[in-house]
């Protein structure tokens, strides 16, 4: 990448290949019994494999750029300040904000504004005297697919552990929690264009261009760290064991997609740098140091691009 | 009708093309059928035509800007021939996940519930096709809308658009309205379930856009559609549906 310390990323696509050794990262719960089950997901090719919901990493990422928003004095709403799910949502019982506007939140909260929020319409209440309410919402800037193990590359171990009952007379349980282990393919896409931003009628409300660049530089630093630090359920005792991230980065530097496709296909580098353009770069990388580096890169030069509307309102 | 309005009908008819998109869908993707319960969310094996249209004024918004949308994207839009060819195969699985589920309690105060969600997800081999029958002079703008479509109904169902031409659908490939299958031929068991389509061709712009003063899903109407995709294998909850050609009524 050349070294451009303003390059404006409009979109950016993540098509990654993840080894993660003895995990239990993401399971479909116990179904009442004292066995765990792994998440699984049929594929079209009529196999069976092991699966990470993208929900996960969502969290997972969540829960890291709040920290680094904190870091950055980019402000959080009370609710992300204390990781509330449900984000915006959530200011509805205070007072304070009984005159919630789409633009208070994004310009009020990094959080809500990159990882979007919904605030549901309700209709007037004449027995409550409360008054109708529309619906205000922002779609995520970041979004994570599930995880799918290559078909002939995973492999599982049912583990027995103990746990203490929830009571002294319950006293011990042996629980089968399985242990898996396999090559993932993972798939994340992220909006930067729409940092500070109603991207459905595209109006831009954080006009400072260098609040939005805090933010854009804060969303890529928990992204390489969700990536290099992988978390999600249990990982209290089975932190996973990362052997490999490999893959290819594209970046779309004017209106448009970057590109995604799936690390099931064992072509995937080779199709997505087919699809490089003046406005298209794409980025492989065999390694995580080399991961590591080009998001290091990415962080330091590239800024959130502005979209064709807000130019001419800002020149 | 007049002579001059025939003539205008047949060049209107005369200056339609088809023009078609392969998309790739790079990971699973959760279409709802309509009318499923959204805590126990059955999956459409790839959008119908509501949500393709819908996809491509929320990227017509983004690329062209709302106004231009609204006057000259908009009545393409809500009045073309969407036709879809679902990818050649596709298996559904069901996942537990964990979401949020408003409450009214007693007193109408709402509160939120983490709860235990069922929602399929499917994953597709083989690109699907959305064809659209446009007026030609539409087709350049067309073109850079489809190429941009980056996911279908929810942002969780990605997608990536891999090449744009002008060819017409085959329609035993396609997911038809039941009413358009021929009913005097024994048909297989078609993978069959409600889609949402635009109520007419003649709806407004504040019928479709949030805003509006419209409630958004009275501009919707559900029909019955049968995909070209039979069941090849099921395994408890998992099935896997794979392209199979239906026979049509030629009109």
């Amino acid at each position: 990448m050349s070294e451009n310390p303003q390059a404006p990323f409009y979109e950016m696509s993540f098509n990654v290949l993840a080894a993660w050794q003895a995990h239990s990262l993401s399971t479909a719960g116990s179904n009442g019994s004292n066995r765990v089950m792994p998440r699984r997901q049929l594929l079209a090719d009529k196999s069976e494999t092991d699966a990470c919901s993208g929900n996960i990493s969502k969290h997972h990422h969540a829960a890291l750029v709040a920290e680094y928003f904190a870091a950055d004095d980019s402000p959080l709403c009370p609710a992300c300040r204390v990781g509330d799910g449900r984000r915006a949502a959530a200011l509805l019982d205070r007072p304070e904000y009984g005159n919630l506007s789409f633009e208070r939140i994004v310009c009020e909260c990094a959080l809500c504004d990159t990882h979007g929020f919904l605030v549901t319409a309700k209709n007037a209440d004449s027995e409550m005297s409360t008054g109708a309410r529309q619906k205000i919402s922002k779609q995520t800037l970041i979004d994570f697919s599930y995880a799918l193990a290559l078909p002939d590359r995973h492999a599982e171990t049912s583990q027995l552990h103990t746990r203490s009952g929830a009571s002294k007379e319950e006293g011990q349980m042996l629980m089968k929690i399985p242990a898996r282990s396999g090559e993932y393919a993972l798939c994340v896409r992220y909006r930067s264009v729409g940092i500070g931003a109603d991207t459905e009628q595209w109006l831009l409300y954080v006009k400072d261009q260098a609040l939005r660049e805090k933010r854009h530089r804060a969303v890529l630093r928990a992204l390489r760290d969700t990536l290099v630090s992988p978390a999600g359920a249990r990982v209290a005792t089975m932190l996973p064991h990362l052997t490999r991230l490999s893959g290819a980065i594209a970046v779309r530097t004017d209106v448009g997609r970057a590109p995604l496709y799936s690390a099931l296909e064992s072509d995937f580098v080779t199709r997505l740098q087919a699809m490089a353009d003046e406005t298209c770069q794409v980025y492989p990388f065999e390694t995580i140091e080399a991961f590591y580096r080009l998001m290091n890169t990415f962080i330091a030069t590239s800024v959130p691009a502005l979209h064709p509307f807000w130019k001419t309102s800002q020149q | 009708m007049t002579q001059v309005q025939q003539r205008q009908g047949i060049e209107q008819q005369s200056s339609q093309m088809w023009i078609a998109a392969d998309y790739h869908f790079p990971s699973t993707y959760s279409c709802r059928i309509p009318m499923s319960s959204a805590n126990c969310a059955s999956v459409l094996p790839a959008p119908g035509p509501a949500t393709v249209r819908l996809a491509l004024i929320r990227v017509g918004i983004e690329l062209f800007g709302l106004d231009f949308v609204r006057e000259e994207l908009f009545p393409i839009l809500r009045s073309a021939t969407v036709r879809i060819r679902p990818p050649e195969r596709v298996a559904i699985s069901q996942q537990l996940i964990r979401g949020y589920k408003w409450n009214e309690a007693r007193q109408k105060r709402e509160t939120i519930q983490e709860s235990i969600l069922v929602r399929e997800m499917a994953h597709a081999a083989g690109p699907m096709t959305v064809f659209l029958q446009i007026p030609e002079d539409a087709g350049q703008r067309m073109h850079v809308l489809l190429q941009a479509v980056g996911y279908w109904g929810q942002s969780s169902s990605l997608t990536s658009c891999l090449g744009v031409m002008s060819t017409p659908p085959l329609l035993e490939e396609c997911a038809l309205p039941l009413d358009l299958l021929d009913d005097t031929i024994p048909l297989r068991p078609f993978f069959s379930c409600p889609v949402t389509e635009f109520r007419s061709n003649q709806l407004s712009w504040e019928d479709i856009v949030p805003g509006g003063k419209m409630p958004k899903t009275s501009a919707l109407r559900c029909e019955i559609y049968v995909w070209p995709m039979v069941t090849e294998y099921r395994h408890g909850t998992q099935k896997l549906l794979v392209r199979a050609p239906l026979f049509w009524k030629v009109q």
